[in-house]
């Protein structure tokens, strides 16, 4: 019964990436314009706080606070947008960046 | 020395350090300490402009000419001190540099608390040069990097310029940060609550003297004690930072407060009061303005060292050891 229910939904969801950035706050602006510039519909950040290579992100003071900034987009812009990613990387930003597979139920939305 | 310790803002920090230390469970909401920050700086921007327009334009604007001057000049100092000790590379003492020639408005306001307890009166010709000491640093620090990384290009023989995404070159990058330098929140707050301080008529001023006076120094103990929470956070990384720039910590706001006594009271003709806020100016250091600026521009330099070091060793250090200092400072050149 379940794999009937998956099968049904398949046929409604659309394959997409999504990439998920953990950073500093301070970079929220530049990935949000490089994101922009190479094509993605919209993006989503969270605050967050956490550990790192940069040690403690307490949130506290505006250069201690990271977030987590997702966007989601077709398999065509992902290279151009992990480009610009790792371009912010190579100036000695620190950034996570994940890259997941998701389906979508409207692709239109991220195209 | 007992007087200052004694006082409830600087009693709070120390309860703030205090409660890390013993791994309490404090721990504010994660925008408190921001809200507070503003709340201050509103204050002290309208009680700053309200007194101004009272006073003096030539004054003023020789106090302004001053603010640049250590705004532009701290950095400079900094940086050939960190740069010749050879215990950072370029890019970490432009950066370190940056955030002593720009003003810690806690520090400046806890000085004020102190003056405040011991009734000495004092000028409000300061808190302008407060609003305008914020950004000049975070010039020169941004140009003191873009100087040293060219350098450092040069030296390893790759391309200059960094052209790689449009608009992120250099010259566009520049324009960018100082653009963010001047506009930075705490500076339009600042400057604007002095504005409307200065223009607005005073019996509308008058309804506003509980915001802005009577609550001024709660909420700024309650800044302190979330300060003290994170200076006492930063002791972890004193070993990383290394015993030479812990030493550069509290040299360096001493040699501050120096060039900042022989300005205020020389230069610019304030009494003891006026002596130790501009000492103060001279010897804080940035935590909230500078930090984000140095991450964003300069991300070759460690964020550990320059936040240990301006939040963790100068703060501290000012705020219990230093206002105290300078008050003995400004009270021997004025009384010469």
């Amino acid at each position: 019964m379940n794999e009937g229910l998956l099968e049904g939904d398949m046929h409604r969801l659309h394959p997409e990436k999504l990439i998920t950035v953990i950073t500093s706050d301070v970079l929220g602006d530049r990935l949000v314009k490089a994101v922009k510039q190479r094509g993605a519909s919209g993006y989503t950040i969270f605050r967050a706080q956490g550990a790192g290579s940069s040690g403690e992100q307490s949130g506290m003071l505006d250069v201690d606070t990271n977030i987590v900034f997702h966007v989601v987009v077709p398999l065509t812009k992902m290279s151009a947008m992990l480009d610009a990613l790792e371009a912010i990387g190579r100036k000695g930003h620190h950034l996570k960046v994940l890259v997941s597979d998701v389906n979508v139920l409207w692709p239109e939305k991220f195209e | 020395m007992l007087s200052n310790l004694l006082i409830p803002a600087v009693l709070f920090f120390a309860l703030g350090f205090l409660a890390k230390l013993i791994k309490s469970d404090l721990r504010f909401p994660s925008d408190l300490a921001k809200a507070l920050s503003i709340y201050l700086l509103v204050a002290i921007g309208l009680h700053g402009g309200y007194e101004l327009g009272k006073a003096d334009l030539l004054t003023a604007l020789n106090s302004v000419m001053w603010a640049l001057l250590l705004g532009f000049g701290m950095p400079l100092i900094g940086y050939a001190i960190l740069v010749f000790s050879k215990k950072v590379d370029a890019m970490n003492a432009a950066a370190i540099a940056a955030h002593y020639g720009s003003v810690s408005a806690g520090t400046f306001l806890t000085a004020v608390a102190y003056l405040d307890s011991l009734q000495i009166e004092y000028d409000s010709y300061p808190v302008i040069m407060l609003a305008v000491m914020e950004s000049p640093a975070i010039v020169v620090g941004l140009l003191l990097a873009a100087w040293s990384r060219r350098r450092l290009a040069q030296q390893q023989g790759e391309p200059v310029a960094d052209t790689e995404n449009g608009d992120d070159s250099d010259r566009g990058k520049l324009t960018h940060i100082l653009r963010d330098a001047f506009t930075n929140g705490s500076v339009v707050l600042l400057l604007g609550s002095m504005v409307i301080g200065a223009v607005a008529a005073p019996q509308s001023m008058a309804k506003i003297k509980p915001f802005i006076e009577d609550i001024f120094m709660g909420v700024l103990c309650l800044f302190l004690l979330e300060m003290g929470m994170e200076a006492a956070r930063r002791i972890g990384d004193f070993r990383r930072v290394g015993a030479v720039l812990v030493v550069f910590g509290v040299a360096m706001p001493v040699l501050g407060g120096l060039i900042g006594v022989f300005i205020g009271h020389l230069m610019l003709g304030f009494e003891v009061g006026g002596t130790v806020l501009v000492a103060v100016l001279a010897a804080s250091a940035s935590y909230i303005a500078v930090p984000p600026a140095m991450r964003l521009a300069v991300p070759e330099a460690n964020p550990s060292l320059y936040l240990t070091l301006s939040l963790g060793v100068t703060f501290p250090f000012n705020v219990v050891f230093g206002i105290p200092l300078y008050h003995m400072m400004a009270t021997a050149v004025t009384s010469a």
